[in-house]
């Protein structure tokens, strides 16, 4: 692999137009990364999911190199319907349209001629290897006291001619002070076999809104990375929601700095998962300074032999007093093959905060199903409204109303 | 309506019925009494279809034997059970569960299915005879109610889904005198001809306010004596100890 590694960065630098100063960067960052490797079980973080084993097993013939220099069509019909959004769409890891046809253009700045910074997380080798192979990185400014009017979906499509590719993606989003902004990250994949890698980075200023929805509902083979790291100043939110079902292994990695006093992040995600998928979700809350509050509800239903990793650590500094941490995950196991593993991990250095994790794991209660069933429902009736019942409260947490029905229907809980 | 022959049920090797035998006909009640362990909440759950027992005998159900049909096709042909623990269901909300089960037995008998206005209309009506706080139909299913509450709501969906044989499974049990009166006004209203019911006690009093054409003595799974409501009264004086 280290070969082809090599080849296909080669052949990328050759075709690509990059600055100097951004060839010195990935030119290091790709060192790093052909030192480090894909990640394994022997590091904590990956002790779940070995995603060296995992590519290799799953993709045949990896490929680096990505040829994007003829545009791709867009299959419109899997644009949402029935949310008026703005629209950032890639298709196959190429950026095939902007559009923010509903908002101020003075108050929002998108940028795609930018220095890599270097890398700070000299652990994670999945950055690395973004960074290096990553052909154009944007970066969106919602500008101070300005709320985006409509949500913005992040469409990542892939169509059936990518085969064994590594793609790999770059989104900044600064939401400078009192502003707000929904983003919905949507995939839709009908590719094969692909290392799709996405690297996130959002500053929230001072007052801040931030509400990230990932949406992965349709099933595909593909292996995915996404990492979310988040900065947090004073009083400003963060609500994530992950829908995670659709891929055949996925890793949502959220990293989440609450840096400001009275900062807040909510986690919540659910996982739907059957024959072979294996899905994670790892988070490190990092409570950096007093009075901040983090929650994360985590609920699982898998089905075959899938497995589901949560991985949830609330760290607590020193200087972090008054701090209020709460996580906690369930899984209902449709059969004894499957498999959930949840780690809660609280490193805390402060005496005076409130922290609390649980996790609970087991099959449907057949009780319910004989109660439901003494009213007529069939069997499988039953179990669709106890996982859906199951299922359901994670949903609610949603905040925004709108978004909340699509989700809700997009996983056929509409009742 | 329903015929129960040499019924003989047992769980785990354990004997729990056994030559139990039962005929209830059309627009009759009948109260089925005994101690703690005799086997009445078994009958009610084989009735119901409940999976986990060895059963074997004959109970034939408008002439047609049961023990081939899910709980689900026995629900749709009018067996209806009022659960003596009704489960909580959570996020499952009491008004739409309520809308599927009925919408599922009027589909597999044929009839037309109701929509939402339809459905809360009846819903309504049906919910303001039993005194029945129609604030709770939003709620989840029987998530944080009360237990004079779960029976309430058992009642509310028996007299939704119109069954034509109801058995009540110890319905009056952890039920204040009020609610009692309540749930056994909502069975009276649905005393019909061609409508009958299983009333499953350990006391006497629920029978102060649904008049039984029948009462059973059961004990160690078999009906040990078969009267009148006199028999009730002479239950609550002796005691199932002395009793025989």
């Amino acid at each position: 692999m280290e070969e082809q590694l090599k080849i296909d960065f080669e052949k990328l630098l050759e075709t690509s137009n990059f600055s100097k100063k951004n060839i010195e960067i990935k030119r290091k960052n790709f060192e790093n990364f052909i030192e480090k490797g894909f990640p394994n079980r022997r590091e904590e973080n990956w002790k779940f999911s070995d995603l060296h084993q995992i590519i290799s097993k799953n993709i045949k013939n990896i490929s680096f190199y990505n040829d994007l220099s003829k545009p791709n069509k867009i299959d419109r019909s899997i644009f949402i319907d029935g949310l008026e959004h703005n629209k950032l769409v890639f298709v196959n890891g190429r950026i095939e349209n902007i559009e923010f046809d509903y908002e101020e253009k003075n108050k929002i700045e998108i940028l795609d001629d930018l220095v890599l910074e270097k890398s700070n997380n000299a652990n994670n080798s999945l950055l690395f290897l973004n960074n290096a192979f990553v052909s154009k990185f944007f970066k969106l400014i919602v500008k101070k006291n300005y709320s985006l009017k409509k949500p913005l979906v992040i469409y990542n499509i892939t169509n059936k001619d990518l085969v064994s590719k590594s793609i790999n993606l770059k989104v900044d989003i600064l939401l400078e002070e009192n502003s707000s902004l929904k983003v919905i990250e949507f995939s839709n994949d009908k590719s094969t076999t692909n290392f799709i890698n996405i690297n996130y980075k959002f500053d929230l200023q001072k007052n801040a809104i931030l509400k990230n929805y990932k949406i992965d509902n349709n099933s595909n083979s593909n292996v995915k990375y996404s990492f979310s790291n988040i900065n947090q100043d004073s009083n400003s939110v963060t609500e994530i929601f992950l829908l995670s079902s659709g891929s055949e292994f996925t890793k949502n990695e959220i990293s989440c700095n609450l840096n400001g006093k009275y900062s807040s992040a909510f986690v919540n995600g659910v996982f739907i998962l059957d024959k072979t998928k294996h899905h994670e979700i790892k988070t490190n809350i990092n409570h950096i300074v007093e009075n901040t509050k983090s929650y994360q509800l985590i609920k699982g239903v898998l089905e075959d032999t899938s497995k589901a990793v949560y991985q949830g650590k609330i760290f607590v500094d020193s200087k972090a007093q008054k701090t209020d941490g709460y996580q906690l995950s369930k899984a209902i196991l449709l059969n004894d093959n499957t498999e959930f593993n949840a780690k809660p991990e609280l490193e805390i250095y402060a005496d005076d905060v409130k922290c609390s994790h649980g996790s609970a794991s087991g099959s449907l209660n057949e009780d319910s199903i004989f109660y439901l069933m003494s009213r007529g429902l069939n069997y499988q009736e039953a179990k669709k409204l106890l996982i859906n019942g199951f299922l359901l409260d994670v949903i609610e947490k949603i905040t925004d109303l709108e978004i909340k029905n699509l989700i809700k229907n997009i996983m056929s809980l509409k009742q | 309506m329903l015929k129960i022959k040499n019924l003989k049920a047992d769980i785990e090797n354990k004997s729990i019925l056994n030559n139990f035998n039962l005929e209830i006909k059309s627009g009759e009640v009948h109260a089925i009494m005994g101690p703690n362990g005799s086997g009445k909440s078994t009958l009610s759950n084989i009735l119901s279809g409940k999976k986990g027992y060895d059963v074997s005998g004959e109970i034939l159900f408008e002439n047609k034997n049961i023990f081939e049909l899910e709980t689900e096709e026995r629900a749709h042909k009018g067996i209806f059970l009022a659960f003596q623990y009704p489960l909580e269901i959570p996020g499952v909300n009491t008004n739409i569960f309520l809308k599927t089960s009925l919408n599922a037995i009027r589909k597999a008998r044929g009839e037309k299915e109701l929509d939402a206005i339809e459905f809360l209309k009846l819903v309504k009506v049906k919910a303001k005879e039993l005194k029945f706080d129609e604030e709770k139909l939003n709620r989840q299913l029987n998530v944080g109610f009360s237990g004079g509450e779960k029976k309430k709501n058992e009642i509310l969906q028996m007299s939704i889904l119109n069954p034509k044989l109801s058995i009540l499974d110890e319905t009056d049990s952890g039920l204040d005198i009020d609610a009692l009166k309540i749930v056994a006004d909502g069975v009276n209203s649905l005393r019909k001809k061609d409508n009958s019911f299983l009333i499953i006690t350990h006391y006497q009093r629920l029978l102060d306010y649904i008049k039984p054409d029948y009462v059973h003595v059961l004990m160690n799974g078999k009906i040990i004596k078969s009267g009148g409501p006199e028999l009730a009264l002479e239950l609550e004086e002796k005691g199932y100890e002395n009793f025989n």
